[in-house]
């Protein structure tokens, strides 16, 4: 029987539709509350061991992590799956949606603060009231969150410290000093400055990227990112407009791309191009510029990350945190210990630029070996290595700073700068969306 | 007249014996399975979801029209809005009319002419991504465009094609169009496969030069697919993301000035802190807002059938 064109265009607007949507389906209902695993004193059973993007290059490391381990615990059968980077978060949301979390899960801070608060993962601290003393105090207070008491919801896993990295020929054409990195972030403004004037716009001082310096810039400029309570963000102050109004200037003059405001993701090519006088503050990236860009490389130096009134960084470790209602929180929990002892930490730390939270980990010589005080990598190692023993939380991005709260305060932001609001509407426009933002995350 | 024997015995209308009579449902379940758990509950979903204040890991209450009245309120909704149409009001006519150009090109017997059909179809198949940092290393103020207007003087300051949210807004249109016409390119090749020769025969003997000829041969029989590539292309133009994403960054352009509809809900649906219940409610508006013009579409089709 033919169709009436009716049904015919009711169909298609199905079709359409549910075309469509696919877009928006997410997950909506929450999982039922999962029951708190007990110690049972027997490590046994299969446990699953999620990683974030590791094979092919750590396959090697990783399976020699696990298969000691099993040799160890003859009873235990570690099913390692690794994940790639890309779709890691929603892969990980839909699991613990469908009651599917691995045993044992890599987390990142963000990951960490919705599963703890959903109450998905274990409390480590209870399982292992001892095991505080192993990692560095920054890194393993991390893991609390707001309301939750001296519950910790991970354990600490790999760190990359925040550093300083500079193209000391363009330094020193700009007129600066190499052995004079700033301090403080007005004196790297001050610097930019100096770098516009003089570069005559053949290379810029410092990506803009909003998303990557903020809240750190405001926290190092002593801006209360949060007010007393910690429940509502407070840094709407004169403090945090100077920055902005700073920036705004700053891009003007063409001290950073002008792309920059958007994305940052070109930072290794520009560097290395010598387009840019500061480099990422990554030490992973000054191997990244040794291979790709040797001649670049043999001008850059390594400082300390600027850290302004606070002095120390903070500290941003990758986590391992255990599925709340495993069947087998002891061998989920000996596992997760045995990943980030110190020993595999250090020798996981040899293979990648990264760094141990094992405050054992962290006193192997290794990491305090400067060379000749020449080589930039080594450098690197050293100087992050330092600043990681001296690491303080208050220099953490807030768990309540999420990446929705960043984008929301960011868009306000990039509009000061580019001159289509003033400052200080900014700034009270971007603190007004964080709340709203915090008071709905807050909701139970 | 007595029946033969055997099944031709059965009338046409009976129902053929025992399990037979589920053979044709057999058949079709594990394809109305894939569309039912993979379409049809999604979008239903949705629908259930726009009414209610979920988010990410965390089950919603139930809150009535709550999230539409919050998207007519707000002005983000809006600007995406206007962006998600005027992307379509632009986007469409240019690639209705573009690739039926380019198809007539291509069909001329000229020596070479088969590396340009490849060539005009090469950025379907590229990868968006690709694409789109390609298009950005073009576009940015140190990029490809800027240096060649500098150096012939024609400006003094770099064009903002990705820092001003309209600039940003058209080059993301550029992009699109670039890499729809080989595609709909194809699609009206079809079509002038099966213009009868002979039309254009007696045309020409008529008198009809190349432009006549095109408008009154080539269009009209043509006119059904491009009633089909304005629809197909308007969809595609409602649901433009990644060419916005790689040009503009994660926040839609400065200040997100340029986000278009699939932008905001990604925005407000996804992440950690996704509010799955708003991003649902903007995502049936999307919906209703590309029903609109795919019946639209239809009506234009009717009229023209008429």
């Amino acid at each position: 029987m033919p169709r009436s064109p009716m049904t015919r265009t009711v169909l298609a607007a199905l079709a359409t539709g549910t075309f469509l949507s696919s877009a928006a389906c997410g997950v909506g209902g929450g999982p039922g509350p999962a029951r708190e695993a007990a110690k049972t004193g027997k490590v046994a059973g299969e446990i699953t061991f999620r990683t974030l993007q590791l094979k092919p290059v750590f396959t090697t490391y990783v399976q020699g992590v696990i298969d000691a381990f099993q040799r160890k615990h003859p009873e235990v059968k570690v099913k390692w799956e690794d994940v790639p980077g890309d779709g890691y978060n929603e892969k990980l949301v839909a699991d613990a949606q469908a009651g599917a979390l691995p045993d044992v899960v890599n987390l990142s801070t963000d990951s960490f603060q919705l599963l703890g608060d959903r109450g998905m993962l274990a409390d480590v601290a209870r399982l292992d009231p001892q095991i505080a003393e192993e990692y560095v105090p920054g890194a393993w207070e991390q893991f609390k969150l707001p309301g939750k008491g001296d519950s910790v919801y991970a354990y600490p896993w790999y760190v990359t410290p925040e550093i300083l990295t500079y193209n000391t020929d363009l330094f020193r054409e700009a007129g600066l000093d190499p052995a004079k990195p700033p301090a403080g972030v007005e004196q790297f403004f001050d610097y930019a400055e100096q770098i516009a004037a003089r570069s005559g716009g053949r290379y810029s001082a410092f990506m803009a990227d909003p998303k990557g310096r903020l809240p750190g810039d405001w926290q190092k400029m002593g801006v209360p990112v949060l007010n007393g309570t910690k429940d509502a963000f407070a840094f709407d102050t004169p403090k945090a407009v100077e920055w902005v109004e700073r920036m705004k200037s700053l891009y003007a003059k063409g001290a950073m791309p002008k792309e920059s405001l958007l994305k940052s993701d070109d930072i290794n090519q520009l560097y290395g191009a010598g387009k840019l006088v500061f480099g990422p503050g990554s030490p992973g990236f000054v191997k990244d510029i040794k291979q790709n860009a040797p001649q670049v490389y043999a001008t850059t130096r390594v400082a300390g990350a600027v850290t302004g009134r606070l002095g120390h960084i903070g500290i941003y470790a990758q986590s391992l945190g255990i599925r709340k209602d495993t069947p087998h929180p002891d061998a989920a929990a000996e596992f997760a210990k045995w990943v980030t002892n110190g020993p595999n930490q250090v020798a996981f730390s040899k293979k990648a630029t990264i760094y141990p939270s094992n405050a054992a980990g962290l006193a192997d010589p290794y990491f305090s070996d400067r060379g000749d005080g020449t080589d930039a990598e080594t450098l690197a190692r050293a100087v992050g290595a330092e600043e990681l023993r001296s690491a303080q939380l208050d220099a953490n991005t807030p768990v309540q700073w999420t990446s929705q709260v960043g984008d929301a305060v960011v868009r306000e932001v990039q509009k000061a700068i580019q001159g289509q609001q003033d400052a200080r509407t900014a700034v009270r426009k971007a603190q007004e969306e964080a709340n709203r933002l915090l008071a709905n995350a807050a909701r139970k | 007249m007595t029946a033969a024997p055997g099944p031709a015995a059965a009338g046409f209308h009976d129902r053929p014996p025992g399990p037979a009579r589920w053979a044709p449902y057999l058949f079709l379940a594990p394809g109305l399975l894939l569309v039912l758990v993979f379409s049809i509950w999604p979008f239903l979903n949705t629908v259930i979801l726009s009414f209610t204040d979920a988010q990410i890991l965390r089950a919603g209450r139930f809150t009535g029209f709550a999230n539409y009245r919050r998207a007519f309120a707000d002005p983000d909704f809006w600007l995406a809005t206007g962006n998600s149409v005027l992307y379509l009001l632009v986007v469409v006519p240019c690639l209705v009319l573009l690739p039926l150009a380019l198809a007539v090109l291509v069909r001329t017997k000229i020596p070479g002419i088969g590396f340009f059909r490849s060539a005009f179809y090469t950025p379907v198949i590229a990868s968006a991504v690709v694409v789109g940092l390609m298009w950005q290393w073009v576009l940015r103020s140190d990029g490809l465009v800027n240096t060649v207007l500098r150096a012939l003087r024609v400006v003094s300051e770099p064009v903002p094609f990705l820092t001003d949210s309209t600039m940003l807004l058209v080059s993301a249109m550029v992009v699109t169009v670039w890499k729809g016409l080989g595609y709909y390119m194809v699609f009206y090749l079809a079509a002038l496969g099966n213009v009868p020769v002979s039309l254009y025969e007696a045309a020409a003997l008529d008198g009809a030069g190349a432009v006549r000829r095109f408008f009154s041969v080539t269009v009209p029989q043509v006119k059904p697919m491009m009633l089909l590539v304005g629809t197909l292309s308007a969809i595609s133009a409602l649901r433009v993301f990644t060419e916005i994403y790689i040009l503009g960054g994660e926040s839609g352009g400065p200040g997100g000035g340029a986000r278009t509809l699939p932008f905001l809900i990604r925005q407000v649906g996804l992440g950690f802190s996704g509010e799955t219940g708003y991003a649902s409610a903007v995502s049936l508006l999307l919906f209703l807002l590309t029903l609109v013009f795919s019946l639209l579409g239809r009506r234009l089709s009717r009229g023209d059938e008429s």
